[in-house]
């Protein structure tokens, strides 16, 4: 690991909400703005729509549709245009069976659903077909980084960057930078993404979120509510913007407006992370039984998610912990999430959900190897912590609570109560 | 308990993949319709609503009052006639809630909306403001028989250069005209819209009113659900028909496998059932079945390494035989000992072709539980099993038949001879095969 770290060197690290299943890097549009800019990706759909009706074996329109179905996602959150990209980037390949575009293009549908493993595939075929083409560095880094392979995929990030400086490649230095714990790399170099992405709404909007998650996760809540509020600026309305600007509201202790605002969120696109935090503020207000209700339907959630075939075992898992439900299926759900997803983010909720089902000894080795890049979230930090607490080491768990707090006072609105408490003891 | 019903149907939808599909147009999605129309001198608008799973639960959870939820659609669709801002009342509403996917509902909304008089030729704007920012499908029409791309929310375009229509404004002229007042829909159009892909078999327990005859029905569909099942891969009838032919098995022994393919079959459904419903909270249960899949292709193995040595035994004996007598047709029967066609081998194979339960059948059973329809279930899961033998040992029967006509043709032959030993081998490999097939799932 320690050799990715320093081909990083100056260039790179990152970080971030990787349990959030829609963190799909601004690949996608970087592909899309040799097209057109994105925004203005609504025409575009219907204008190539248009020229397939006449031309329907035109792979480059076909590929076109594909890629800005995918960034319809990102804009909508509405994953209809998932089986649509699917089918058009399939005809594609049915017409040019080695077409770069749709293949690397399949590669980011598989990202976005999860399928880490057949993400990679599909990169490193992409790569195959053309090893000179940024983009394809982008889907292989992104499965390698899913699947804990960090020298791959930091080197993978690397040679996309030599390759092409672009908003993609940017935020994913940010992220690899993240990882490795240097947060203020990491938000130096997302604010080259979004001054790459100056004029585009979407991808603005999004460098603008992820770098307000930045400073959140360093405890610079009043100026994440200002980035966050920026990117709503740009583009109304955006589910991510929403959440970011209610998770710092509630960092500042706004537990109302954050309420507002995630609600905006969940009645737009009701994603289970967003549907979870709002609960965790009502239950923070007191309103036992709003939360309650948010919980529930976390549970409809996931069964539609497993009925369709999506892989969110971590993020189930990472739910069912941090509520205490079921411990013991909660720790079968974690280790197949590890299976598929064995990166530190695997480590992370697996050591977690061992530790809260009381398995301590047997979470001790995955909370440590969690924090095996240097990572400095709060969260997986608070994690180590509580493993150390239940073996009842309490002076090392002080030791992890307080760098926990000391990174983000406010890391999260269920657990900086439990670090606080355990610091002062 | 009604937690653990929970998890058991999600994970009946782990196991299910095929079973259902979702809302065509994704578990979030809030769809709306509007037909504005003139019928005699009067504007009236049918609207509909279609909510996908998730809101529908969001709505249930607030509880469903159709009456408001019709005012409300009222006033969130703005419409004027010739400038002047158009009252509209609703006069008739329908409310059903069709089914979904993991046993989730969706919910469909009709609303009549009768609106002010239209005495000329007048112009007409519309705009939707209902659910505005969700997303959905979103369309308007005007005109009674004007065409609806999503007939009025019922059939979504599946084409892939069709994105969900998003028209929440409208303008047009309008006059009367001698059309009927627009009416609701009514029975299975309005409940059950054509989007769940449903399996045939799954679907038999949700129904509604069990008369007589729908159980009879059912227990029908069941048994054909069963039979067609048996013919779909991975249920042991290369086995059986390979053991039935390396053991020179009778039609009784087919009739005999074929009940012991049903009893177990049965069995195993209740078996993983009852181990799901008590264990859920320390497996998985789709993990089981790489278990189950590895534990069977071993037993087959095994049976199949059974057949084999008896039929070195008796091709041992055989030639010992033949040092002194000529060989004759039809000696093959009773001569060498028959060790296993006896009821232990019979229930080996038997149980190796039945022991694997069917996801669907285990929905049944869980669908069942959660229905409180438990009696119905099982004996819709007996049905299905016994549908399921039906076919086996029909297969058995076809190959123990068309052997005795091999013996009759009598080709004393090299072929004959060989046959029984051929049969065990396939066994060993089809056994060798799903082990191995198995084996890298499991964990």
């Amino acid at each position: 690991m320690s050799a990715a770290v320093l081909t990083l060197g100056g260039a790179f690290r990152s970080g971030g909400a990787a349990a959030a299943p829609d963190r799909l890097p601004a690949g996608v549009a970087e592909e899309l703005q040799r097209g057109f800019a994105a925004g203005d990706t609504e025409a575009e759909i219907a204008g190539l729509q248009g020229e397939l009706r006449l031309r329907p074996r035109d792979t480059k329109a076909l590929e076109t549709l594909g890629l800005a179905y995918l960034q319809r996602v990102r804009e909508t959150g509405d994953a209809s245009y998932y089986p649509k990209a699917d089918g058009v980037l399939h005809e594609a390949l049915a017409v040019e069976p080695r077409d770069l575009i749709a293949t690397a293009g399949l590669g980011q549908l598989a990202l976005a659903r999860h399928q880490f493993r057949r993400a990679l595939t599909l990169g490193l075929r992409a790569r195959s077909i053309s090893p000179t083409t940024a983009g394809v560095y982008g889907v292989v880094g992104d499965a390698e980084i899913e699947l804990g392979h960090y020298a791959q995929a930091f080197a993978a990030f690397d040679r996309m960057t030599a390759l092409k400086p672009s908003v993609a490649s940017y935020a994913r230095v940010s992220y690899a930078r993240e990882l490795i714990g240097d947060t203020a790399g990491a938000a130096r170099a997302m604010e080259l993404a979004s001054s790459a992405a100056v004029g585009e709404h979407e991808p603005y909007a999004w460098t603008r979120v992820q770098l307000g998650l930045l400073q959140l996760s360093t405890g610079r809540a009043a100026a994440a509510a200002r980035t966050m509020r920026l990117a709503l600026a740009s583009f109304p309305g955006y589910p991510f913007a929403l959440d970011g600007l209610a998770q710092s509201e509630a960092a500042l202790g706004q537990l109302r407006r954050a309420r507002t605002l995630e609600s905006q969120a969940v009645a737009r696109v009701p994603l289970p992370q967003y549907v979870s935090f709002l609960g965790d503020i009502e239950a923070a207000l007191g309103d036992r039984a709003a939360a309650a209700r948010q919980y529930a339907l976390i549970g409809v959630i996931e069964r539609l998610l497993a009925a369709n075939g999506v892989r969110n075992d971590l993020d189930i898992a990472l739910f069912d912990a941090d509520h205490g439900r079921n411990p013991a299926r909660t720790v079968a759900l974690a280790r197949k999430g590890y299976l598929e997803r064995p990166s530190i983010v695997g480590d992370d909720v697996l050591g977690w959900a061992l530790a809260r089902a009381g398995h301590c000894t047997e979470a001790l080795p995955y909370s440590t190897r969690a924090l095996r890049l240097g990572t400095k979230d709060a969260l997986k930090i608070f994690h180590r912590g509580y493993v150390a607490a239940c073996l009842g080491r309490t002076a090392e768990a002080r030791t992890y609570y307080r760098r926990s707090l000391a990174i983000n006072p406010h890391f999260s609105i269920l657990w900086a109560r439990v670090a606080r408490k355990g610091a002062s003891s | 308990m009604k937690k653990l019903l929970v998890v058991l149907v999600a994970a009946t939808a782990l196991l299910v993949p095929a079973a259902a599909s979702a809302h065509p147009l994704g578990n979030f999605t809030i769809n709306r319709f509007a037909r504005v129309e003139v019928a005699g001198h009067r504007l009236y608008v049918r609207y509909v609503l279609d909510l996908a799973e998730i809101p529908t639960y969001q709505a249930r959870q607030d509880g469903v009052d159709p009456a408001a939820y019709a005012r409300r659609v009222a006033r969130g669709l703005h419409v004027t006639v010739d400038g002047r801002p158009a009252v509209l009342r609703p006069i008739a509403r329908a409310l059903a809630f069709p089914r979904g996917v993991a046993g989730l509902r969706t919910m469909r909304l009709e609303v009549i909306l009768r609106g002010p008089a239209v005495e000329g030729t007048e112009s007409l704007t519309v705009h939707d403001t209902n659910y505005a920012g969700r997303i959905g499908w979103k369309e308007i029409v005007v005109g009674a028989d004007t065409h609806s791309l999503s007939d009025e929310l019922h059939a979504y375009p599946k084409s892939l250069l069709q994105s969900p229509l998003d028209v929440t404004r409208a303008r047009a002229t309008v006059f009367p005209t001698d059309a009927p007042v627009p009416q609701l829909s009514a029975g299975s159009s309005l409940e059950a819209p054509d989007r769940v892909a449903d399996g045939g078999f799954t679907k038999l327990i949700g129904r509604r009113h069990l008369s007589a005859l729908v159980i009879l029905l059912s227990l029908a569909a069941a048994l054909f659900w069963g039979a067609a099942h048996a013919l779909s891969p991975g249920h042991g009838k290369t086995i059986v028909t390979a053991y039935l032919v390396g053991r020179r098995g009778t039609p009784r022994d087919a009739a005999v496998l074929g009940l012991i393919v049903t009893v177990t079959h049965t069995i195993g459904v209740f078996a993983l059932g009852l181990v799901t419903l008590a264990l859920s909270q320390w497996i998985v249960p789709e993990t089981l079945y790489p278990w189950l899949n590895a534990v069977a292709g071993f037993s087959v193995v095994l049976i199949g390494a059974a057949v084999l040595r008896a039929r070195v035994r008796d091709w041992l004996h055989l030639r010992a035989h033949r040092h002194g007598h000529a060989h004759h047709h039809g000696h093959d029967h009773g001569h060498a000992p028959e060790p296993g066609t006896g009821f232990r081998g019979l229930l080996a194979v038997g149980i190796s072709g039945g022991a694997l339960p069917c996801p669907s059948a285990l929905v049944v059973l869980l669908a069942a539980v959660s229905l409180h329809r438990l009696a119905f279930g099982l004996v819709l899961i007996v049905a299905f099993s016994l549908g399921l033998a039906l076919t086996i040992t029909g297969i058995g029967l076809a190959a123990v038949l068309a052997r005795s006509a091999f013996g009759r043709r009598s080709f004393d032959g090299l072929v004959l001879r060989l046959l029984p030993a051929v049969s065990a081998v396939v066994i060993v490999v089809a056994g060798v095969a799903m082990t191995v097939r198995a084996l890298p799932k499991v964990r």
